[in-house]
């Protein structure tokens, strides 16, 4: 792998290895035009997407067009599973439960809104809510309901992603990190630790180190990193059928939790304060859970773009140079990968992605790199 | 609760350290998950002499017993059942007794969770019969219960032959040791002399261990072939490692030292880790005998009372270099170099060990 280096070019360098990063060297490898090389700083997943609660969600996300994109995500997971392996993709039904009665109207609202991309939102009634998951708290007032939401394994979806990229020959470089990117007559250089790399393509795909990367070519990645600290339960009886706000429940029975958000940088670190609070959430809402035992806390650092929304394409100004970086890479792993693929190869995409091009920061008064 | 110092694990290394920082005038709390004092070394048998000043040479079981009856004729206010689960964002330490879950207020904490074993994984492992040598170590010493009659040794390190020894001094017929490596690696001459009835396989692995509902027998991969023998315990001795999640709560950083144990959490000669409210003793900063063990405690009480300035650096730098002194004569050569190493890495690490107010 590390012959040849000075001399090979790629025809792209993938920085990141994270469930992004991963589902573009797969997605652009299936079609057996590129030399892809994939560089992570550690190794895949060890950092953003090896620590969520893995949702697919769609249904409450606004506007509707970013509605949409989750949902094509969540409809290709189900092939995506047919040729990679399965990754415990279900597609559970999500539940967003509301408290007060006065926010049914909003509520209303979502389900008109995303009913016009085609995403079916029902707004429950308590009763109806009960009906369909009899451990959720009668405390609540209602909730909306779509059968498009669900979970995966992203453990075992980074790794399938990885593994089919590698049949399809995507080298690898892992535990090693990028110093630089400079582009020389057309051919970026990328550097690492352990030495120069060249492609004529460069994508990054860092999540939460999107800024640092995009400082190497003077570009302004506009996002912030959010700590999320999720609680693990024992493994219980298969009680929760459905992915509920902040609660679900795997395969092999344990309860995931999590609310919690928080700007305190990269620290990966718990605290009981934030752990007390998210069990006593968990338990308003799923009073049965006062009875469990939490084996187990972790947290993860979000990336989330400062409008939340997802962030993908050509970076402008540098002709060759992209970048995919988004809150949901879980969810929209599957649509980014399949686009981003139609873009370097095909030039174009099947769907219009310039909603989503960093260019849309470009009136932001001016940021210091 | 608020003390001076909380100490964390009341194994050897933990109560040393609580009796010492007693001795020099602090207020002490010394919880253990479990519910006794005294952690892994209430099932040691074995004689134990290499011990420091004030230690007389004694069985396991009955140097603790002294060591607990000081510990509760002391000021230490020990708390048993009590079990560190996380870290406030102040940094206080969170407890719990399985009801409530509180915080301890400490100027200094002192972290002694000691090591654990490590499992060696093959098909069948699950199988009742399967354990490791610390558990039946527990179960013929503490509980006196035979785990079996006829027994294999995975692993021929020194505490391999210790268990071995004294399951076999139980009645338990050791039926043979499996070793991967070409010879054994127990440095003891006087046990394995005891055991020298006990063939040895080197190089060799278990295949599988079979059985309905518990251990009936093992295949073992040798050079002469495959070998199968009826068993009903499969002994597992394969190395101890700190236990570092106490360290990782508090954001102590980590390094890889292989004659210490593996991961171990950085220290510098204060045994101070990289969080400076937090110091280590005991087996958590690297395997090594009772004797070592006991002083890590000494001088991890006598470092964090000269943080919290309860002793004067003068006092503390005297009253260490003695430990130290000792301690390198009491331990084991690699491990102690291993440990100076890992000290001379945290005096060169590019952000140096930050100095607390």
């Amino acid at each position: 792998m590390v012959m040849n280096k000075m001399t090979k070019v790629f025809d792209c360098i993938i920085i990141g290895s994270g469930v992004v990063g991963s589902s573009i060297a797969y997605h652009l490898s299936e079609r057996k035009k590129y030399e892809i090389l994939l560089i992570d700083k550690s190794y895949p997943l060890s950092g953003t997407s090896g620590s969520t609660q893995a949702w697919v969600w769609v249904h409450s996300k606004t506007p509707n067009w970013y509605g949409e994109l989750s949902m094509y995500s969540a409809e290709l997971y189900a092939y995506l599973e047919k040729k990679i392996g399965d990754f415990e993709y279900k597609r559970t039904g999500g539940i967003a439960p509301f408290y007060n009665e006065g926010d049914r109207d909003k509520a209303l609202k979502l389900a008109e809104e995303q009913g016009k991309v085609g995403i079916k939102i029902d707004v429950l009634t308590r009763d109806e809510v009960l009906e369909k998951e009899p451990a959720v708290s009668p405390k609540i007032a209602g909730a909306t309901f779509s059968k498009w939401d669900g979970n995966l394994n992203p453990f075992r979806l980074v790794e399938l992603y990885i593994r089919a990229a590698k049949k399809n020959g995507v080298q690898c470089s892992f535990y090693n990190r990028v110093t630089s990117i400079k582009k020389v007559r057309g051919i970026f250089h990328v550097e690492t630790e352990q030495g120069v790399f060249q492609g004529n393509n460069v994508i990054l795909a860092g999540g939460p180190w999107s800024k640092e990367l995009g400082k190497m070519l003077g570009v302004y990645i506009p996002v912030r990193q959010v700590r999320g600290q999720i609680l693990i339960t024992e493994p219980l009886k298969p009680f929760l059928k459905y992915t509920i706000g902040g609660v679900r429940q795997t395969d092999n029975g344990e309860v995931l939790i999590g609310y919690s958000k928080e700007e305190v940088g990269y620290d990966r670190r718990t605290t009981l304060d934030v752990m007390q609070q998210t069990a006593r959430m968990a338990i308003d809402l799923v009073p049965a859970l006062a009875k469990a035992n939490i084996v187990r806390a972790f947290s993860g650092i979000r990336v989330i773009p400062e409008d939340g929304l997802p962030i993908f394409g050509e970076i402008p100004g540098i002709k060759g140079a992209y970048i995919a970086v988004m809150h949901s890479g879980i969810t929209l792993s599957a649509i980014v990968g399949t686009l981003m693929t139609e873009l370097l190869i095909d030039g174009e995409t099947s769907l219009d992605i310039s909603r989503y091009s960093l260019k849309r920061f470009s009136n932001l008064p001016n940021r210091k790199i | 609760m608020e003390a001076d110092v909380l100490i964390v694990g009341a194994g050897p290394a933990g109560i040393s350290a609580a009796l010492t920082a007693e001795k020099f005038g602090a207020k002490v709390i010394l919880i253990d998950e479990s519910f006794s004092p005294g952690g892994q070394l209430r099932q040691q048998t074995q004689y134990f002499s290499n011990l420091p000043t004030g230690y007389a040479p004694d069985i396991g079981l009955k140097v603790i017993e002294t060591l607990i009856k000081h510990l509760y004729a002391s000021s230490v206010q020990v708390y048993t059942n009590h079990t560190m689960i996380g870290a406030y964002k102040n940094g206080m330490i969170g407890v719990t007794d399985g009801n409530k879950t509180f915080p301890i207020l400490a100027r200094a904490n002192i972290l002694a969770p000691g090591a654990q074993e490590e499992a060696k994984i093959f098909p069948g492992w699950t199988l009742p019969g399967v354990m490791t040598a610390g558990a039946a170590q527990i179960l013929i010493n503490r509980e006196s219960v035979l785990p079996g009659k006829r027994a294999v040794m995975i692993g021929t390190n020194n505490f391999a032959f210790t268990v071995a020894k004294q399951l076999h001094d139980c009645g338990v017929t050791i039926e043979a040791f499996i070793e991967e490596k070409s010879q054994i690696t127990c440095s003891d001459g006087i046990l394995r002399d005891e055991l020298k009835h006990v063939p040895v396989w080197t190089e060799s692995t278990v295949q599988i261990a079979q059985g309905t509902g518990q251990v009936e027998r093992v295949s073992v991969h040798t050079p002469e072939g495959r070998k199968e023998i009826d068993v009903d315990l499969i002994c597992i001795s394969n190395g101890f490692t700190p236990i570092l999640e106490p360290f990782v709560i508090m954001d102590c950083e980590l390094t890889y030292k292989k004659h210490l144990g593996g991961w171990v959490p950085l220290y510098n000669e204060k045994l101070q880790t990289t969080n400076p409210s937090c110091f280590i003793a005991g087996n958590a900063a690297g395997i090594t005998d009772l004797g070592p063990i006991l002083l890590t405690g000494e001088i991890a009480a006598i470092s964090a009372l000269e943080e919290i300035g309860i002793l004067n650096s003068e006092e503390a730098e005297i009253e260490r270099r003695k430990r130290w002194l000792e301690l390198e004569k009491l331990e084991n050569t690699a491990v102690c170099q291993a440990r100076k190493n890992l000290i001379a890495s945290s005096r060169s690490r590019q952000s140096p060990l930050t100095k607390s107010k």
